[in-house]
């Protein structure tokens, strides 16, 4: 805490002329759904938006580090890193995924929207994800050892 | 009641997270990142917006033919790729959402009240433009609308928050890294929220630091090559998540609005079809399907660029618009409405500047790639035209109002 009661990252300058530029484009965009209400539906918007930022916080991300700190006891320190990155890949193939394996904008007039096959693009870039991972690994691993037998000889 | 103080439940929280990631350095670098990504989706976006429903100071231009392909290709691969910079940046900073006392002063207050649209309009952008691409609407208002909105909402919470932090942002960036490590967050006294305390006494190491801010980038890479291919036509057999594949579609183009979708199958075979120009400037003239062929025929390759990111290049052939217009007995220097034949619709018509009126190689296209057009791509006459989107590239032309 410091003494302007602000936290030690915030500049109170910086804050004042962020806000100074900010909201008046902030508040454009609430005039803009307030005017354009019929299309924008204010309610459900504010409830998706606010919706958003709780399940995230909530639940999204309380998962991730649960997976993190499972995922962090499982496997060795030096592949950590590595392991990391391939989660999060993972999560947000995943994510980004699940619509369009669902399918739920599939439309039978028209084939030519959505025309993969979206469950196996996933298992596959998922595979490809891991397959880079457990590259990585061996090359750092045959890096260290190489190193290691160079300062004993 | 309980006996634990608010102030030392957060702190206790607070402590629970062990990595040493959730740190300003990692905060600002992906903050930075953030800044940008969300810069370049705002601008292509606004750009989109601009050339959809322009206002009225404002000319959308009708070159460079391939502008469009371009910035909205941008717009929704980096919106896509940001997802795992966005949820990188939330989990470093997760820490401080249990913070006590929620806010020490007024002012920290509204910082902290610019951080619900900012995070909750983040996460909005992302998630409902990728459930647009995969045509999933759970919700109930029109999407580009309640996007375009958020949109200007977010920014101005990104600017409020991206003020309080550029000094901090500077600092941390600016000083060099930590080479050794402090082990994990564990802040020097009890009263320390861990996020608070100078960076210097917590934090990742720098080898840390950079694996995992690789990582991420690693990761939002993928997601760019995952559905990038729908308008980057090499990428295709890596964009797992594409929602087209170039060439798949019928005449080879992919489709968006289907005839039967548009309910114009039977108009649009009668014999009965009319081209009308119209206006009141103009004299009104009607064309039949054969007079249309006999005007002189112009080719142009021009692409077809969906506002949902993919687009697809094709040879089309047909009647210049300004021709069409100048047989009404009017010059190219006006605007004019195309109209379809689909009964309804918000996409049923489309506005053409004089500008884009006037460029060569705006016509109303009878062929594509040297066959007639297929009824999904707009049979009997379609309007085609350099840096359009794809929905005012109006299908099934019935009609031509000069302003
Ligand atoms: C969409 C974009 C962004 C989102 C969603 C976001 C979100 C957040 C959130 C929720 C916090 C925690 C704030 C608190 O509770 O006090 C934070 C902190 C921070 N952000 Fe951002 N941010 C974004 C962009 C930026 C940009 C552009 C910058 C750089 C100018 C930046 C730099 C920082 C810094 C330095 C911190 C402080 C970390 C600390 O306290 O140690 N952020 N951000």
């Amino acid at each position: 805490m410091t003494a302007s009661g602000l936290p030690a990252t915030t500049s109170r300058r910086g804050l004042a002329w962020g806000l100074a530029l900010g909201l008046p484009v902030l508040g454009y965009g609430l005039r803009g759904v307030a005017i354009d209400a019929a299309r924008t539906h204010p309610a459900e918007l504010a409830r998706w938006v606010v919706g958003a930022a709780v399940v995230n916080d909530l639940v999204l991300i309380p998962a991730a580090i649960a997976v993190g700190w499972t995922a962090r006891r499982l496997v060795p320190s030096r592949a950590w890193a590595a392991v990391r990155g391939g989660l999060l890949a993972t999560g947000a193939l995943a994510l980004v995924a699940w619509p369009f394996v669902r399918g739920y904008g599939r439309d039978p007039a028209n084939p030519s929207l959505l025309p993969r096959n979206y469950g196996a693009g996933l298992v596959a870039a998922v595979i490809v994800v891991w397959t880079v991972v457990g590259s990585v690994l061996v090359v750092a691993e045959i890096r260290a050892r190489g190193r290691r037998r160079g300062q004993c000889r | 009641m309980s006996r634990t103080s608010p102030a030392a439940l957060a702190t206790s929280v607070g402590r629970r997270y062990r990595s040493g990631l959730h740190e300003t350095r990692t905060a600002a670098w992906l903050g930075v990142a953030l800044g940008v990504a969300f810069g370049v989706c705002f601008l292509t976006g606004v750009w989109s917006h601009l050339a959809q429903d322009p206002p009225s100071w404002f000319t959308y231009p009708a070159r460079p033919a391939g502008l469009y392909r371009v910035t909205q290709g941008v717009h929704v691969v980096t919106g896509t790729a940001t997802i795992p910079l966005l949820l990188a940046k939330l989990w470093v900073v997760h820490p401080r959402l249990v913070e006590w006392p929620p806010a020490r002063s007024v002012l920290h207050a509204v910082e902290r009240a610019a951080l619900l649209p900012l995070v909750g309009g983040a996460l909005f952008l992302v998630v409902s433009g990728t459930a647009n691409v995969a045509r999933w609407y759970p919700w109930t208002f029109f999407f580009p609308r309640a996007h375009f909105w958020a949109a200007w909402i977010t920014i101005g919470a990104l600017v409020v928050h991206t003020g309080a932090k550029v000094g901090a942002t500077r600092d941390v960036l600016r000083s060099p890294a930590r080479t050794t490590s402090p082990g994990p967050a564990t802040p020097g006294a009890d009263d320390e929220v861990p996020m608070d305390a100078p960076v210097t006494t917590v934090g990742a190491t720098p080898g840390d630091r950079r694996a995992f801010l690789v990582g991420v980038a690693a990761a939002s890479g993928v997601l760019a090559v995952a559905t990038a291919g729908g308008t980057v036509s090499p990428l295709d057999r890596f964009s797992v998540l594409a929602q087209r594949r170039p060439g798949v579609g019928p005449q080879g183009l992919p489709v968006n609005k289907t005839a039967v979708g548009a309910r114009v199958v039977e108009l649009a075979r009668s014999p009965d079809y009319r081209l009308v120009i119209e206006g009141e400037r103009a004299e009104r003239c009607e064309l039949t399907l054969a007079d249309l062929r006999a005007q002189p025929q112009h080719e142009a390759t021009l692409p077809i660029a969906c506002v949902e990111g993919w687009s697809a290049s094709a040879r089309w052939r047909g009647v210049r618009v300004r021709d069409l217009v100048a047989l009404a007995g009017v010059d190219a220097s006006r605007a004019v409405t195309v109209e379809s034949l689909q009964p309804s619709g918000l996409y049923r018509a489309s506005e053409l500047n004089p500008q884009q009126v006037a460029d060569p190689d705006t016509l109303l296209a009878l062929e594509i790639d040297g066959r007639v057009l297929h009824i999904d791509h707009g049979y009997p006459a379609r309007l085609i035209g350099p840096n359009r989107p794809g929905v005012a590239q109006t299908k099934w032309v019935a009609r031509l109002v000069v302003r």
